[in-house]
């Protein structure tokens, strides 16, 4: 027996009528729907609808409805096909890919490979912008192929600059982790790069459970989990976006608008903690809506289970990812008792308390460290906006210098969501008001501008409001999306394409930007040869291998003083414990006593040279993990100061590999 | 077996080869498959169980995958409290015996009607036009060439070939030290190697490494000698290549 896949009962905010959500469903409209007349008695077309409709004919149908496709005629079909948007995305994908083979044989700073990465990104974005934000009919069924299209498309982008193993030190970290898993077959061990991941190893349990039980390496199967959490994520957002508002259209645009955050292609789909916990926060959030829709009576006992395995997931597998989806379930319970809708407060208000229980239970009883992980982070906010308060500025200069094209295309984007935001609230306040999830994501959205103002009033702002735009980008894409599924919907009451090739425009804005001023940074966009303190350009070969010298010859766990290059691989391939403030070892040509001292009060056995910090500017900016000179070098290394330890009395010289040197510094 | 039972023997037959697999020496490529399959069937299960076919299309697929995830993740954290290690056997045990058990549960809520048959894939594939069916299977091939571009851009990635020497001692007070060399040149290679005590030659070794190759030798170690080793690569007999040396007590250590 199948089963319609909406429902008319009566929906999340009591109201009668057909649910909101039923986008397979019937045609008839709720009275809030954009697609009812307007209060300035514009014709009655649905925001995100058709561009043709019988003028004084019936009640229009819902541009989501496949019943709204027959009824238009082949006159609304787009004459690109969703098929055609794949093939486009697919050979977008290969032609990034051929950009990120041409680096690594040498063409990575060539202009003309940089032009075929975004050449290949636009092969992937543009066409599915195009149909989404077309004026044409777009059916649910198309508008999900978009979805899950453009997010293969750029989680291939992302295998294919890393093939064959983990680069990017945070994968690294994990990588670690998932092989001590596999190792010792317990949890909560030490991870000396990440010292709380191993407290939160959803993660690690996924990837070394799918490595045992298929025989895969584990990078292939941390690929395998992290891109199935991350196509997820993205699905189930789709489904509770279409549920939200009632429109594939509306829910199509505001993942595209959510894709255009900074780290969807990066860290949003690595081998990371938090690229685990992500499809449980939306699981969550997409059961905490089930439940409080009256017409799920019958599964309710199902959708709580759903909710409180999707909370305890996540809760053990990211700390920041728990404490978001409770912040959500208090903002929804918060957006339910200003609309009046009782059942619905109580349902968010329950799930926000067990999620609430659980998360602190866990840091209770399994990850005590976590506050104090967390809070020099929350310390920094703090701090940077006191300063700001009292007059004075409090980022620290960056550690290198941004390309003017992607300033401006941030400050652009800046000024694009600051419009479409107050658009979608406007949209809220005539037609939504009365619903809760609704109401909860135009609050949510408000946050979107305090990640702006905690990028320009915190040191190291940029880095906290990327990690958050993850989370910020949820009720501002899905805002956004409003705001945008309306403009195509006024350009499709005016005869107007001028405005959908504007929306349009907007969208391709953002997702640029989100490319742009993103992960890789435009200094390793393409990989290529070895760079002097970079990040997944600085692992290879050689660094590698010493990192597996360390670990064979001299044992896990060792302290070590090494650049900023190195860093994730000595602690990850190498499992040794690198130490981040060193650069005192590696900046004067002469070791002083003090030197001595410092090395003995931070429990330093060796130190890792690599003699090209001597040769080359630091491609980040800074030659170390804390380096109080970050940002201000003009010149490399003084060769000095990296070969001093062959003269100290104490040190040994107990590993030579050309560029990389290891010295044995426990009597000097 | 009834066309509604179908999946259910599905899932079971799955749970059963897997293990299989996991036993006898079968082709890495169906042991990753079937694992992949043993990954996915608890969640497919609970879907049913919890939820049943209600739910339709992308809705259920994105909570099974999350019940897929789930089970894993907490089932682990289950077997760690109960002091089982988590090693292969115990992710098998777990993931098959929670598909046999919710296979058996469903199919007793299935007899007693309490839960729908399986349910058949979305219309809207069986309708997909024959061109449209082309065109995705070329996307898939197009990426597919595409992952084999950056594979083949890896695998032809020039590197700056390398030689590894060392000398260290991995415990304090330990009396013998390891001395070794590691050829990572990208060719075979000659080598002279000079084993240096106060100065003085004490071991010359003449070494041919494939790429790739190791060479150790355990050598003695006393608190007496300032111990050093210089690697000549042939024919450069007047620099050495590579060199390390062992000052005091600790990294020779003695």
């Amino acid at each position: 027996m199948r089963v319609a896949n909406g429902s008319t009962g009566r929906g999340p905010t009591g109201s009668a009528g057909p649910r909101r959500g039923a986008a397979d469903g019937p045609a008839t409209l709720p009275a809030n729907d954009p697609a009812a007349p307007s209060a300035d008695g514009t014709a009655a077309l649905p925001a995100d609808g058709p561009a043709t409709l019988p003028a004084g004919g019936p009640a229009p149908l819902a541009a989501d409805d496949p019943a709204a496709l027959a009824a238009d005629g082949p006159a609304t079909l787009s004459r690109l096909p969703v098929s055609l948007v794949a093939v486009s995305a697919a050979t977008g994908a290969a032609v990034v890919a051929t950009a990120y083979t041409a680096g690594r044989l040498g063409q990575a700073s060539s202009a003309w490979a940089d032009r075929l990465y975004w050449l290949g990104q636009s092969l992937i974005l543009a066409p599915a912008a195009a149909r989404l934000l077309s004026r044409r009919l777009v059916t649910a069924a198309e508008t999900v192929t978009l979805v899950v299209v453009l997010t293969v498309a750029e989680y291939l982008v992302k295998v294919c600059y890393s093939p064959a193993a983990f680069s990017y030190p945070d994968e690294l970290m994990h990588w670690r982790s998932t092989v001590d898993v596999l190792q010792t077959g317990t949890l909560f061990t030490v991870n000396h790069l990440l010292p709380i991941s191993p407290r939160y190893p959803g993660l690690e349990e996924l990837a070394s459970a799918l490595t045992s039980v298929t025989g895969l390496s584990v990078f292939t199967s941390g690929l395998i989990v992290a891109g199935t959490a991350h196509l997820m994520f993205v699905c189930v957002l789709y489904v509770l976006f279409r549920h939200v508002s009632g429109r594939h259209r509306v829910a199509g645009i505001a993942v595209l608008c959510y894709a255009s955050c900074s780290l969807f292609q990066s860290f949003d789909s690595m081998f990371l903690y938090q690229t685990a916990a992500l499809p449980f926060f939306g699981l969550t959030l997409l059961a905490a809506w089930r439940l409080t829709a009256r017409e799920t009576a019958g599964d309710r006992a199902g959708w709580l289970t759903v909710a409180a395995a999707s909370i305890a997931a996540a809760v053990v597998t990211h700390h920041v990812t728990s404490y978001m989806l409770v912040a959500a379930l208090v903002v929804c319970t918060l957006a339910s008792l200003l609309a009046g809708d009782r059942f619905s407060t109580a349902w968010a208000a329950s799930l926000a308390l067990l999620s609430a229980v659980t998360a602190a239970c866990w840091v209770k009883l399994a990850a005590p460290a976590t506050l104090g992980y967390l809070q020099p982070a929350a310390d920094g906010v703090l701090q940077g906006f006191r300063t700001v308060l009292t007059g004075g500025h409090s980022s620290a200069p960056p550690a290198s210098v941004v390309p003017l094209g992607n300033q401006v295309l941030g400050v652009a984007a800046v000024l694009t969501w600051s419009a479409l935001l107050p658009c979608g609230w406007r949209q809220v306040w005539l037609r939504h008001r009365r619903e809760p999830w609704i109401v909860a994501m135009a609050i949510g959205s408000v946050s979107w501008y305090a990640i702006v103002a905690v990028r320009l009033a915190v040191a190291d702002g940029s880095e906290l409001a990327g990690r958050a735009a993850t989370f910020v980008y949820v009720p501002s894409g899905f805002i956004a999306g409003l705001a945008a599924a309306h403009l195509i919907g006024t350009a499709v009451r005016w005869r107007a394409p001028t405005l959908a090739a504007t929306a349009l425009a907007g969208a391709l804005l953002l997702m640029f930007d989100g490319l742009a001023n993103s992960w890789p940074p435009y200094w390793e966009r393409l990989p290529g040869p070895h760079q002097v303190a970079g990040t997944e350009r600085s692992v290879g070969p050689e660094e590698i291998a010493a990192a597996r010298w360390a670990l064979a010859a001299l044992g896990p766990g060792n302290r070590f003083a090494t650049d900023s290059g190195s860093y994730p691989v000595l602690g990850s391939y190498g499992d040794q414990n690198p130490v981040r403030s060193v650069a005192y070892l590696y900046t004067s040509a002469v070791f002083t006593r003090s030197d001595a001292q410092r090395i003995q009060a931070q429990s330093l056995l060796y130190v890792l040279v690599d003699q090209r910090l001597s040769q080359s500017l630091p491609a980040s900016g800074q030659y170390f993990p804390v380096d109080p000179d970050a940002g201000r070098y003009t010149r490399p290394l003084p060769a000095g100061g990296l070969t001093k330890f062959n003269h100290i009395p104490g040190v040994s010289r107990i590993y030579d590999a050309g560029n990389i040197v290891i010295y044995d510094v426990g009597g000097a | 077996m009834r066309r509604s039972h179908a999946d259910l023997a599905v899932t079971a037959a799955v749970a059963v080869l897997a293990c299989g697999a996991a036993a006898g020496g079968v082709p890495m490529a169906v042991t990753a498959v079937l694992g992949i399959a043993l990954f996915a069937a608890p969640g497919y299960l609970l879907g049913q169980l919890l939820l049943g076919p209600r739910i339709g299309g992308l809705e259920r697929a994105v909570v099974v995958t999350g019940l897929a995830l789930v089970v894993p993740i907490l089932g682990g954290l289950l077997l760690y409290a109960a002091g089982v290690p988590l090693h292969r056997d115990a992710w098998l045990g777990l993931l098959a015996g929670v598909t046999l058990a919710g296979g058996v549960a469903l199919f007793l809520r299935r007899r007693t009607g309490r839960a729908a048959p399986s349910g058949w894939p979305p219309e809207a594939w069986r309708r997909l036009p024959p061109r449209h069916a082309a065109a995705f299977a070329a996307a898939v091939v197009i990426a597919a060439c595409g992952v084999g571009i950056a594979h083949l851009g890896v695998a032809m990635q020039p590197h700056p070939g390398f030689t590894q020497l060392w000398l260290s001692a991995r415990y304090e007070n330990a009396r013998t030290a390891s001395l070794g060399v590691t050829n990572q040149q990208g060719s075979t290679t000659r080598y002279r190697l000079i084993l240096l005590r106060n100065g003085a030659v004490s071991a010359t070794w003449n070494l041919t490494l494939a790429d790739g190759q190791t060479w150790r030798q355990v050598v003695p170690v006393t608190a007496r000698y300032r111990m050093a080793a210089n690697l000549y690569r042939l024919p450069d007999l007047g620099r050495p290549y590579r060199h390390v040396a062992a000052a005091g007590n600790r990294a020779a250590g003695s």
